[in-house]
């Protein structure tokens, strides 16, 4: 391939900090090029959750319930907003699990946003990352449908008649396991596609043009995260529902 | 309105930035041999037929919602989240092919 191209923060973890990562690659067993252990979406990843935690860790301090602030309004909103959308989604027991859903909205779209400030590189632009997600998503659901409904959460597997089980258990297995396939490629190749389009039209048309495809990839970035967040309110719904 | 405009401009310029990664990159477009010429025409044709059907989905997606909309006002909310739901879910089946060009290279 051609020359290894990292950010420049990358760089930087990777003068400073690169004994203690190879160290733990090396034990765990994996490959890596001990020149530059941190990966780029690694390093951008680290950033964003540090961003996350600091953030709120100093806003929970702050928020008043006689004058609230504007910070404490927005967060209020995206708050409610996801209320809403659990209970509409979920039924009348989706707002339990909103920190799951809170955190992947809010996670998958820093994420995503991340990538349009020049410098940073999207994480969720590898396939590496949306594949977490989709599988901490895939095992919440079933863990949450298991400890919602114990042993008769096989009953969501079997189908509307007994006798056609053993039709409708594989074809719901398969169906369930492409759950988590359709939501990494989904994430992943949304945001992989608006850096590939935006690369195309730099080299095209230099300027102008691709400000435009830049304002389409800040939308889909807040479409996909709230559609990643959609679905997994969606499995979750299904799951934990009680078949009368 | 002077500012404004220095600054819409000044923030397209900076949009441009991997124009500065762009130099060391490049050079002549690669040379493919005749034997791969089968897989890279079914690799676009996929994707356009992808992309074609994909259209063809969504804009009845989309025609069916707003005159759903136009019909009854009191449900747009309701409308408008079955609308971006399916017009998600109709957009990463073109994308899961645009996912298998990358493999079939």
């Amino acid at each position: 391939m051609e020359v290894e191209h990292q950010l420049w923060i990358t760089g930087i973890f990777n003068h400073h900090l690169s004994g203690p990562a190879n160290w733990l690659l090396s034990s765990l067993g994996l490959a890596h090029d001990p020149a530059r252990p941190w990966s780029d979406w690694m390093v951008c990843e680290i950033l964003v959750a540090a961003f996350i935690f600091i953030f709120f860790g100093t806003m929970r301090g702050r928020f008043s319930v006689d004058r609230p602030g504007v910070v404490q309004h927005t967060l209020e909103l995206i708050y409610e907003f996801i209320h809403a959308q659990a209970e509409e989604a979920v039924g009348h027991e989706g707002p339990k699990f909103m920190a799951f859903f809170g955190t992947i909205f809010l996670f998958i779209l820093c994420l995503n946003l991340i990538g349009l400030i020049p410098g940073f590189d999207s994480p969720t632009m590898y396939p590496m990352v949306p594949l977490g997600f989709a599988v901490a998503t895939f095992f919440y659901y079933n863990a949450v449908g298991i400890k919602a409904n114990g042993i008769g959460y096989i009953r969501h597997f079997v189908g509307p008649m007994v006798w056609l089980a053993p039709l409708m258990i594989p074809i719901e297995i398969i169906s369930h396991l492409a759950r988590p396939l359709s939501l990494t490629l989904r994430l992943f190749a949304n945001m992989f596609a608006g850096e590939q389009v935006y690369l195309t039209f730099i080299s095209l048309t230099k300027v102008i043009i691709p400000a435009v495809f830049v304002g389409l990839h800040l939308f889909v970035s807040l479409l996909q995260a709230y559609i990643f967040m959609l679905l997994a309110m969606i499995y979750v719904g299904g799951a934990v529902s009680h078949e009368h | 309105m002077k500012h404004l405009l220095m600054m819409i401009s000044f923030a397209l310029m900076a949009f441009a930035s991997p124009l500065l990664a762009q130099a060391p990159a490049g050079g002549p477009p690669p040379v493919h041999a005749p034997s791969e010429w089968g897989r890279m025409a079914a690799a676009y044709l996929a994707m356009g037929l992808a992309s074609g059907l994909c259209g063809l989905g969504q804009g009845r997606a989309t025609a069916s919602a707003a005159e759903a909309m136009a019909r009854n006002p009191g449900a747009v909310a309701a409308i408008r989240f079955a609308l971006i739901l399916g017009l998600v879910l109709i957009e990463s089946l073109a994308l899961y092919t645009l996912v298998i060009t990358f493999v079939a290279r």
